[in-house]
């Protein structure tokens, strides 16, 4: 094993074309992750900015009826750990306003340098392994087993599944090597630059790279078996590009084609926002029709009408809409759950959904952060309530406790991470063995 | 020893046909044919990689693990086909790792007059011939008693040429078993103790060197195999 370890460190090192491609692949994989870090310290600044403009939005509203128009604005917060998915995520600086209105809204902002922010696909640490690793280790994979007079030769050296085992596993051993120490080695540098990661994140950045590694590993056996399976023959190139093209641009395009169809079973989020606003404006018309039966009502009367009906509001229409916006919220994650299983189907449409979620702006982020919402738009509403109607405090008293109005996105892998593992492990398997059947007849028939 | 017995094989339109020959210790018979019509098909079935319909080989009088009691060696055109981006001296550095004798490897280096610069370079750098010296050398180095060789030095240069009749009489000198399957009858005039005529997949006729001498050998290659 030691022989053929130091001979395809030779054979993957000491080739030029190699060194300046794996070189290419450290350094921009390094530029994302420092841009990255860049845009990590620039939101923490504008975090700063936003927290201290909610508050003196809040001391300088006059009344609790303009609190409850105004509202309050809830930012997304991702994990650091996201500044080696920046493009990976589904949400991209989303924040949410909080308000007695019915409709929640979940908005993202062009404004200023955020206009800039637009960076295209797979430019991040996540992207480049996947385009130009696997790109990589595919033709790495076509140029292991060299060709059937190789083989031959070899195999009246030693057995020719010994030589297939050995070589694979050596070549993998170095080429994994190479992507492990990129990814641990910028995981150091960014940890070293000040960004403080906790336990839980530490180990979803390795689980991470345990599944990067496998995934490539995968892609080269792909390219392995393309080689052998297309007889080393030298259109093989045509054929590279086609491969590499399917797994890692049509397949998950397919995939999420494929989910959006089924999310258009999902009612229209604006039906949703409509039938809440009915059911509001029923209450409210009911109110009306008391004021039409009762114009001449005095006003601490009045006032206390106000109060019954928006208690009656809390306690029927509120919570109405609230179950309508909770069942709505159920159905989008049958939607999230069915993408997550279909995509433990093939290793790149999971690398995809594996690093939306390790970014903590992926689709259970989305759902994590609508439940925040929901919980502090409820508490909100009461708060506003009680304070509008019952209270006579003159100063408006800011709802936000300390850091409320910022949503900590939860980092977490799919619950199917294992899964997606072991169907990878699988294909590999799968793709080793049948490389194996087919050089056999390659290497020694014509 | 190496003992054809009653070969026979049926693949496509090239066969072979009740095929016998016997091949002792220190000789070298070359079994001519029409260019690499039925050499290529003998040498897969005599090492192994294609099994006959029926008959034996048997080598030094036994069936066992061809590869571990004969060297085979296949026709090789260029470097291209042994690409492994490595160094010559890289590769060799593999194999003599691998179980290869490293003083065997040199010896036949040696005799080809290789020089030691060209370790240095990748063996896609490697002139074919250059090549073909280092495939060579690494094919005789384990010292088998058997030798297979499939057409090696088809469209080769003289210099070349010269150096692989070095190579083949020291092992013959050395009392190995030596089975040529080419198509070139006057350098099997120039070399071999044994010449056969193969057809077909059957062997036609078989004459010693000695009495090749005395015939019209290019009448007789025509009259055999064209």
């Amino acid at each position: 094993m030691r022989a053929f370890l130091r001979f395809e460190r030779r054979r993957l090192f000491g080739e030029k074309k190699n060194l300046i491609f794996l070189s290419f692949i450290a350094l921009f994989s390094a530029y994302f992750t420092w841009s990255g870090l860049s845009e990590f310290r620039q939101f923490q600044a504008e975090k700063k900015i936003f927290i201290r403009f909610e508050k003196e939005k809040v001391s300088q509203l006059s009344s609790y009826a303009q609190y409850g128009a105004f509202g309050f604005r809830l930012l997304y917060e991702a994990s650091p750990l996201s500044l080696f998915f920046v493009n990976s995520g589904i949400l991209q600086d989303v924040e949410s306003n909080i308000d007695n209105f019915e409709a929640i809204k979940v908005e993202s902002s062009f404004k200023g340098k955020k206009l800039f922010l637009k960076r295209g696909y797979f430019k991040d640490f996540a992207g480049i392994p996947f385009i130009f690793g696997s790109l990589f280790m595919l033709y790495m994979g076509h140029l292991g087993l060299v060709g059937p007079a190789y083989l031959r030769f070899m195999s009246g050296r030693m057995s020719l599944k010994k030589f297939y085992a050995l070589t694979t596993i050596a070549r993998l051993f170095w080429l994994d090597l190479f992507f492990i120490l990129l990814g641990l080695g910028l995981f150091a540098l960014v940890h070293f630059g000040g960004v403080f990661f906790s336990r839980p994140e530490r180990n979803i950045f390795l689980l991470y790279i345990l599944f990067l590694v496998l995934l490539l590993n995968f892609i080269y056996l792909l390219g392995q078996w393309t080689t052998v399976l297309l007889r080393f023959r030298k259109i093989f190139f045509l054929w590279l590009f086609i491969v590499w093209f399917i797994c890692i641009f049509l397949l998950p395009e397919v995939n999420r084609i494929s989910v959006f169809n089924q999310s258009r079973v999902l009612e229209s989020a604006e039906k949703v926002n409509l039938d809440k606003f009915r059911n509001l404006m029923a209450l409210e018309k009911k109110f009306r029709d008391y004021l039409k039966v009762n114009p001449s009502t005095p006003l601490d009367q009045l006032r206390q009408m106000q109060k019954k009906f928006a208690v009656q509001f809390i306690s029927s229409s509120y919570l109405v809409n609230a179950g309508l916006e909770t069942r709505y919220l159920r159905d989008v994650e049958k939607v999230i759950a069915g993408q997550e299983r279909q995509s433990i189907l093939f290793p790149t449409t999971f690398y995809q959904f594996l690093t939306g979620e390790a970014s903590g702006k992926g689709f259970y982020g989305y759902l994590d952060f609508m439940d925040y919402i929901m919980k502090l738009r409820s508490r909100f509403i009461q708060f506003y309530l009680k304070k509008r109607y019952e209270s006579d405090e003159v100063t408006v008293e800011s709802f936000v406790q300390h850091d409320e109005n910022i949503f900590h996105a939860r980092i977490r892998l799919p619950a199917t991470y294992w899964f997606g593992v072991l169907a990878t492990a699988l294909y590999c398997v799968a793709l080793f063995l049948l490389a194996f059947g087919r050089l056999r007849r390659q290497a020694f028939l014509p | 020893m190496i003992q054809v017995r009653e070969l026979s094989l049926e693949c496509s339109e090239v066969y072979l046909d009740s095929l016998s020959l016997e091949v002792t210790g220190g000789e070298i018979y070359i079994l001519l044919n029409r260019l690499g019509q039925d050499s290529d098909l003998l040498f897969r079935v005599l090492s192994g990689s294609q099994a006959p319909t029926s008959g034996e080989i048997l080598f030094d009088g036994c069936r066992q693990d061809v590869q571990a009691v004969a060297a085979f060696i296949d026709r090789v055109a260029s470097g291209a086909e042994f690409e492994t981006e490595a160094r010559v001296g890289d590769w060799i550095d593999f194999l003599c790792a691998t179980g290869l004798s490293r003083e065997n490897l040199y010896k036949n280096l040696l005799v080809c007059n290789f020089h030691e610069r060209h370790l240095k370079k990748k063996i896609r750098e490697l002139a074919p011939e250059l090549f073909k010296q280092v495939y060579l050398a690494a094919c005789l180095a384990p010292e088998h008693e058997n030798i297979v060789i499939n057409d090696f030095i088809r469209g080769a240069e003289k210099g070349f040429e010269l150096k692989f009749n070095k190579l083949l009489l020291q092992q013959k000198a050395q009392g190995r078993a030596i089975l040529f399957l080419g198509g070139d009858i006057l350098y099997a005039s120039e070399i071999a103790d044994r010449v056969g005529f193969i057809k077909n997949g059957h062997l036609l006729f078989e004459a010693d060197a000695a009495e090749l001498k005395d015939m019209d050998i290019k009448g007789l290659y025509q009259k055999l195999l064209n």
